[in-house]
């Protein structure tokens, strides 16, 4: 290893003294506070006897609850026929709405898990070349956003895929672009104006969520409650795997070059740290929701969006 | 041998009811400030109690973050017989119109630290305002080395010191007096005397050199105890005297030194520590070179193995005494070194203490490794030198010159400097390393915030945030 050895400039006594009590931090921010938003997404819920003894309190507690409602209901039909056919009726559409909700949850769940279909499905047809499937795909997703499908003259899978993509998703990708932007810009102005500790981390998770609700929206995944946690829970699981969440120079420089960060004040380095953290959050969101992977480097990059979203936000610390 | 066991049990018993009154009302914590003579001691705890005093610059700790401390001010210490740390003076030779370090320290001093916290948890509505007492003890670092030698018995410690003493070239002339010394003579007090005198102007030479072992400690700040007999003996060769002879006769009093010096000053003041921080100026040694800092390694593993690390039950706290829960090892003087630098650095400080990071962790104790700078008096720039840009810090010197300085660059590997040290390496492979004294800064300062420093606020989280939170 090369060593340089030590230097030693000595400087002109008219050179400005050096004014250590207002030179800035030498560590950079962390973005604690979407740390700990990435930390609670993360965190797997359920499973262990806690949760069985809570599922089986829940499911005791409903039991006597519907019981007494049926009591309620008969004892109210001897003396009043008409309110008890009345309280019937509504114990009826409560019991309905429930029933349809759950419904709606598993049918969120279940377009998340369709778009994650097909992209696995449209990778599979491009690495093996498979003409048909591709067709097939493509197919699926134009039905999927009920336009009509331009692809049929194609004659690769790879040109199938592609052209679907260019029909059918760029215009998607603009719009969750600006959500994401959106989202990276709230969490960063939260996280560096909110003085108190765990407020801006709920600002930022509520933001967050909100943001991958939005963008499975956008390619036709509307998730219900339980579908954009779960989704949110692969996202913030993906970045951790993928050591995303670790706050590099790229974080930092995306912003406007190093030498912008040194000049903010301590907190709102945080929040420009925070916002990038987000932005790559919604990245890593829109890869998961798109219906297909994506070709041809369409692919916005973490500093692009970061930049732009940021832009103007801290321009003078 | 019955005293000092007598004195053993009135201390566990001055600790316990000390320890129930403690779980109970107003807790205690103690922190303990260890680092060898130079090592930043005084600075830092001036540092560290300004910045708790005006919390302004350490947004890492969570009670800071929360608002949680209502006030702390400087209560007179517990301990009736000890000089209070003088935090008035140390900070007004920090923050003067010409800014200059303390001066070494000569002497033990104390002081405690009270905060009143916002309450928090779950009965907290109900308790309302807590209180909390941080104790630290200020103390000459030479004195520390002496807790090496609690351990070790005459011959021993002689053969060690007598086997060192070739490599210094401070050891001359008490080599030479040496050879003309026959242990076995009769004892006669002139001898001893001189051969004392002499022992003592070579630890004196060595350590205005830099070496950090420079054992016995009182040696070099003798205070009231100067000329008594426990201080005045030498390490002889040989392995043991016949009744009577000067050997046999040094050796009683290396035992009197060890039992009445070094065992009181630890039971005192390292006994019974919650947390600590070890505070070790690697960048200084390295800079010295090889040897120095093989020596500052040894030095400071020998007066860590006198610590009782582990965690605190509530009970086992109770019954065998207090152990140190938590130990922070922190590089001092980052502040010499650009932050690219500072993992590094880090990186070399915990290698080199190694082993007392083991030991530490196995017994159940927290540790952390951090490069710190108590007061940071230096900016970070970049300038174009040779044609390239390089990464430099900027300060003043003690003589009012302002300069820029790269240090040279740490290896990324801490073995790199640490295996040629062990080896015995007579200079840096790789190239020097040199370092600057920087002078303390010269502040404009603003209300509610504390002197400058670098990741004083983590170290002090670790050290006690969980008991302010």
């Amino acid at each position: 290893m090369e060593n340089r050895g030590p230097i030693l400039i000595e400087l002109d006594a008219a050179e400005a003294p050096a004014d250590v009590a207002a030179a800035p931090e030498v560590d950079a921010p962390e973005g604690a506070a979407m740390q700990a938003a990435l930390g609670s997404m993360a965190r797997k819920r359920g499973g262990g006897p806690g949760s069985w003894a809570l599922a089986a309190g829940g499911a005791l507690v409903s039991l006597a609850v519907s019981v007494a409602a049926w009591d309620f209901a008969a004892r109210l039909i001897e003396r009043a026929p008409l309110l008890g056919w009345l309280a019937a009726v509504l114990a009826g559409v409560l019991a309905l709405a429930l029933v349809l909700w759950a419904g709606k949850e598993a049918l969120g769940y279940a377009r998340v898990a369709r778009l994650d279909r097909l992209r696995a499905r449209a990778s599979a047809a491009l690495v093996a070349g498979d003409l048909t499937e591709a067709r097939a795909v493509a197919a699926a997703v134009a039905g999927l956003y009920g336009a009509e499908d331009r692809t049929l003259e194609a004659l690769d899978a790879e040109a199938v895929i592609e052209g679907a993509e260019a029909h059918l998703l760029i215009a998607l990708d603009a719009r969750v672009e600006v959500e994401i932007q959106t989202a990276a810009r709230a969490v960063a102005l939260a996280t560096a104006i909110i003085p108190l500790a765990f407020a801006d981390v709920a600002a930022a998770l509520s933001a967050n969520l909100r943001m991958i609700r939005r963008i499975a929206e956008i390619y036709g995944g509307r998730p219900g409650a339980f579908g954009n946690w779960r989704l949110a829970r692969s996202v913030a699981v993906h970045l951790m795997a993928t050591g995303l969440v670790a706050v590099t120079d790229d974080v930092i420089h995306s912003v406007a070059g190093g030498g912008l960060l040194s000049k903010l004040s301590r907190r709102f380095g945080e929040g420009v740290v925070n916002g990038a953290l987000t932005a790559r959050v919604g990245l890593a969101a829109m890869e998961l929701c798109r219906p297909l992977p994506f070709r041809m480097g369409r692919k916005p990059g973490v500093s692009a969006v970061t930049a732009t979203a940021l832009k103007g936000l801290f321009d003078r610390g | 041998m019955i005293s000092s066991l007598t004195g053993l049990i009135t201390h566990s018993i001055d600790a316990v009811s000390d320890t129930v009154s403690e779980a109970f009302f107003e807790p205690v914590v103690r922190l303990g400030v260890t680092g060898l003579s130079r090592a930043g001691k005084t600075v830092f705890i001036t540092a560290l109690v300004h910045n708790l005093m005006e919390p302004g610059r350490m947004q890492r700790m969570r009670a800071v973050q929360q608002g949680l401390i209502r006030g702390a001010w400087l209560q007179p210490q517990p301990d009736m017989t000890l000089p209070r740390f003088d935090y008035e003076a140390h900070l007004a030779s920090l923050t003067g119109e010409a800014p200059r370090w303390p001066q070494g320290t000569r002497a033990v001093s104390e002081l405690r630290l009270s905060f009143r916290l916002a309450p928090t948890g779950l009965f907290g509505g109900l308790t309302g305002p807590r209180k909390l007492h941080l104790d630290i003890v200020d103390y000459p670092g030479e004195w520390l080395l002496d807790l090496g030698l609690m351990g070790k018995s005459y011959a021993s410690w002689s053969a060690e010191v007598l086997a060192r003493l070739p490599k210094r070239p401070q050891a001359e002339v008490f080599r030479e007096v040496l050879l003309n010394i026959d242990p076995q003579a009769r004892h006669e007090e002139s001898v001893a005397q001189s051969l004392a005198r002499e022992f003592t102007a070579y630890l004196v030479a060595a350590r205005e050199a830099g070496w950090s072992d420079c054992t016995p400690g009182r040696f070099l700040l003798p205070g009231e105890m100067a000329g008594s007999p426990v201080l005045t003996f030498a390490p002889l060769p040989g392995s043991e005297g016949k009744r009577g002879s000067l050997w046999r006769e040094m050796a009683r009093r290396f035992d009197a030194y060890k039992a009445q010096v070094i065992r009181p000053f630890f039971e005192t003041h390292f006994a019974r520590l919650d947390r600590q921080v070890v505070l070790i100026d690697v960048l200084e040694a390295v800079h010295r070179g090889p040897a120095a800092l093989e020596d500052q390694r040894r030095a400071m593993a020998e007066v860590l193995a006198a610590f009782r690390p582990g965690a605190n039950g509530f009970f086992t706290s109770m019954l065998r005494g207090r152990r140190v829960e938590k130990i922070l090892f922190a590089a001092t003087k980052a502040d010499h070194l650009h932050h690219t630098q500072h993992p590094r650095l880090t990186a070399l400080a915990e290698a080199l203490l190694r082993e007392a990071r083991d030991r530490a962790r196995f017994s159940g104790a927290e540790t952390a490794a951090m490069s710190i700078a108590a007061l940071r008096s230096t900016i970070e720039e970049q300038r174009s030198h040779g044609g390239r840009e390089v990464d430099l810090v900027r300060g003043r010197l003690s003589d009012g010159r302002q300069v820029a300085v790269n240090a040279g660059e740490l290896p990324e590997d801490p073995s790199r400097l640490l295996l040629p040290a062990r080896e015995g390496a007579e200079r840096w492979l790789q190239g020097d390393y040199g370092v600057m004294q920087f002078a303390p800064p010269v502040l404009s300062r603003v209300p509610g915030q504390g002197l400058p420093h670098i990741r004083l606020d983590s170290a002090a989280e670790f050290l006690i945030g969980d008991r302010l939170v």
